[in-house]
């Protein structure tokens, strides 16, 4: 067991952390040598003093944005399913209107922001908003994709057994799509991330209270790169724990669904 | 092995950023945004020949949002800069080495839009409202520190008067002289509260360089402080032409709203009753205290009088 462990950690921890290690030597090597101005460069140490520093309203803003990016993650899962349902149940819906669902993900979010703002409005619900707009195409891409790939054998099975349309659906369809469903989740899942903080940038939270967004405008605008820096490093860990809770959830339930195709 | 001399490839190419000169020889000029009234006096330089009398040639360069001015004029790609005095302190509280050289503006331009009909004619009775207001400039801090803004909802500024237009609860951050303009055309009836009544007045649309470039090459320095006040007193005076170059390069600036820019410009320039131009240690001074308060740098770290020169000017 230990051994084990000892194992896993040399074989999986230790070079990204190494890598890591080296990186911010570097980092901090050339920002003496070179003599860097913060502005144009901050050392990993400024960033460590800034996160430091600012670490309550990091954490409090890094919470926010989480709150947003996760509502607007599991609204495009829910209607991103529904969606994937009528499609394949209907060529005719799903030839119809795929390409409008494709012009979901081709549409520069940075330039209708600010139009879903003035239709819904500020505050929270946009910052919902535009993460659900933003994470909804993958989910809507792979569960069509799953729910139509079933095998033809299968297929035939059900309507030897005079299955109906429902117990297809529920029944093989649906099982069936599972891990795609769950691969355009692990995809919607970043993204709705980046929904979140382009939201933030055009609908804010009012008052009193700012995500990771309006952190970024502020101290870009203000030229405090370490403070900037400490932003994108919380954007990052915020990113990476959505990512793995949700790989980590389509693995234990791929898992269970006996053999996991892609996890 | 690979990724190693990729790092150092690229953490030598960003140490080398610091150290290039300009290629040309003449100099280049750094815009905050895009061509507009604000700019008007570096532009009827070109137009009017003031940067050639001086014996400079001028490139100037149009902005736009997070133009990054001050960086580039910091590391040397571009000699000089136009921004505004509270992102010279900023910039400074950074150790990014850039002075201040001119200020056309003396007031501010900036103002906060209000509906005439909500009877509001004062910054401090600014309450009820949904109100526009972007985090970059130092001016929105301080007025959320200084005034109670009962019950304003502070939204992120919206970047056209859309909104504005369609509550009469709005309010928005504007220009003096282009977000009115635009509401009134559109039918509103906009009222302007400026932000500079409060006390709080930054120089705006200065003229920068960097401590190096006013040590080595003091001349040209001078040369294009004269061009540029020399262009702002032709501009005040005789705005059409240059409306007419500025129209040509950002054909959004209709020629109405510029020639409203420049009409409006003339006593917010012209104001202090000094030469165009003008900077007081004292008006610094105050600046460097009013973002320090408004925890935007650490009082301190910025030396009001290191920000900015006079010695250039006529």
């Amino acid at each position: 067991m230990s051994r084990r462990f000892f194992t896993w950690v040399a074989d999986t921890l230790l070079p990204p952390l190494a890598s890591f290690a080296i990186l911010v030597l570097l980092w901090q090597g050339a920002v003496v040598i070179f003599d860097l101005k913060p502005f144009l460069l901050p050392s990993p140490l400024q960033v460590a003093a800034a996160v430091q520093a600012h670490f309550g309203s990091l954490v409090h803003a890094t919470l926010l944005t989480a709150v947003g990016a996760l509502c607007g993650f599991l609204f495009s899962f829910a209607a991103g399913f529904l969606i994937s349902l009528l499609f394949s149940q209907s060529r005719l819906v799903s030839r119809s209107l795929y390409p409008y669902a494709i012009f979901l993900q081709t549409v520069p979010i940075v330039a209708i922001a600010p139009l879903i703002i003035l239709w819904i409005g500020h505050g929270f619900v946009g910052v919902v908003a535009v993460s659900f707009i933003i994470a909804l195409f993958p989910i809507i891409a792979n569960t069509t994709a799953g729910l139509t790939r079933v095998e033809a054998n299968l297929l035939d099975l059900f309507s030897m057994c005079n299955a109906s349309r429902w117990e297809v659906l529920r029944r093989l369809r649906v099982p069936s799509a599972v891990p795609s469903m769950l691969t355009g989740a692990r995809i919607s899942s970043g993204l709705s991330v980046i929904g979140a903080i382009v939201g933030e940038f055009f609908a804010g939270y009012g008052t009193e209270d700012f995500g990771l967004g309006y952190l970024i405008i502020l101290t870009n605008g203000q030229a405090k790169t370490d403070y900037l820096f400490a932003c994108i490093l919380f954007c990052t860990i915020l990113g990476l724990t959505i990512f793995s809770s949700v790989n980590l959830m389509s693995n234990l339930l791929l898992a269970r669904w006996g053999g996991a195709e892609d996890g | 092995m690979k990724t190693l001399t990729l790092v150092l490839t690229f953490l030598f190419a960003l140490a080398g950023c610091g150290e290039r000169p300009a290629q040309h020889s003449g100099v280049r000029l750094a815009l905050n945004w895009f061509p507009e009234a604000e700019h008007g006096g570096f532009y009827a330089a070109q137009v009017h020949g003031y940067y050639q009398q001086q014996g400079v040639q001028v490139e100037i360069l149009a902005g736009g949002p997070d133009a990054p001015v001050i960086q580039r004029v910091a590391t040397g790609a571009v000699e000089f800069g136009v921004t505004n005095a509270d992102d010279v302190l900023n910039a400074r509280a950074q150790q990014a080495p850039v002075v201040a050289l001119l200020a056309p503006y003396q007031i501010n331009p900036r103002c906060i839009m209000v509906h005439a009909g909500t009877g509001i004619t004062q910054i401090d009775q600014l309450r009820d409202l949904t109100m526009g207001l972007s985090q970059r400039p130092a001016f929105s801090h301080y007025l959320r520190k200084k005034f109670p803004l009962t019950g304003v909802e502070i939204v992120p500024y919206p970047g056209n008067v859309t909104q504005f237009l369609m509550d009469p609860r709005f309010a928005q951050q504007a220009y003096v002289f282009s977000e009115p303009f635009i509401a009134r055309k559109q039918g509103a009836d906009p009222r302007v509260l400026m932000v500079s009544d409060t006390g709080f007045n930054p120089y705006a649309s200065v003229l920068i360089a960097t401590q190096q470039t006013i040590a080595q090459r003091p001349e040209v320095v001078a040369a294009v402080v004269r061009a540029c006040a020399a262009g702002w007193e032709h501009y005040l005076r005789e705005p059409g032409p240059t409306d007419q170059h500025i129209h040509g390069l950002n054909p959004e600036m209709d020629l109405d709203i510029l020639a409203y820019g420049a009409e409006q410009s003339k006593p917010l320039v012209l104001a202090a009753g000094q030469p165009l131009g003008h900077m007081t240690l004292e008006r610094w001074q105050t600046l460097v205290q009013q973002m320090a308060e408004a925890e935007l740098i650490e009082a301190g770290k910025v030396k009001a009088e290191d920000a900015f020169t006079t010695r250039f000017l006529p």
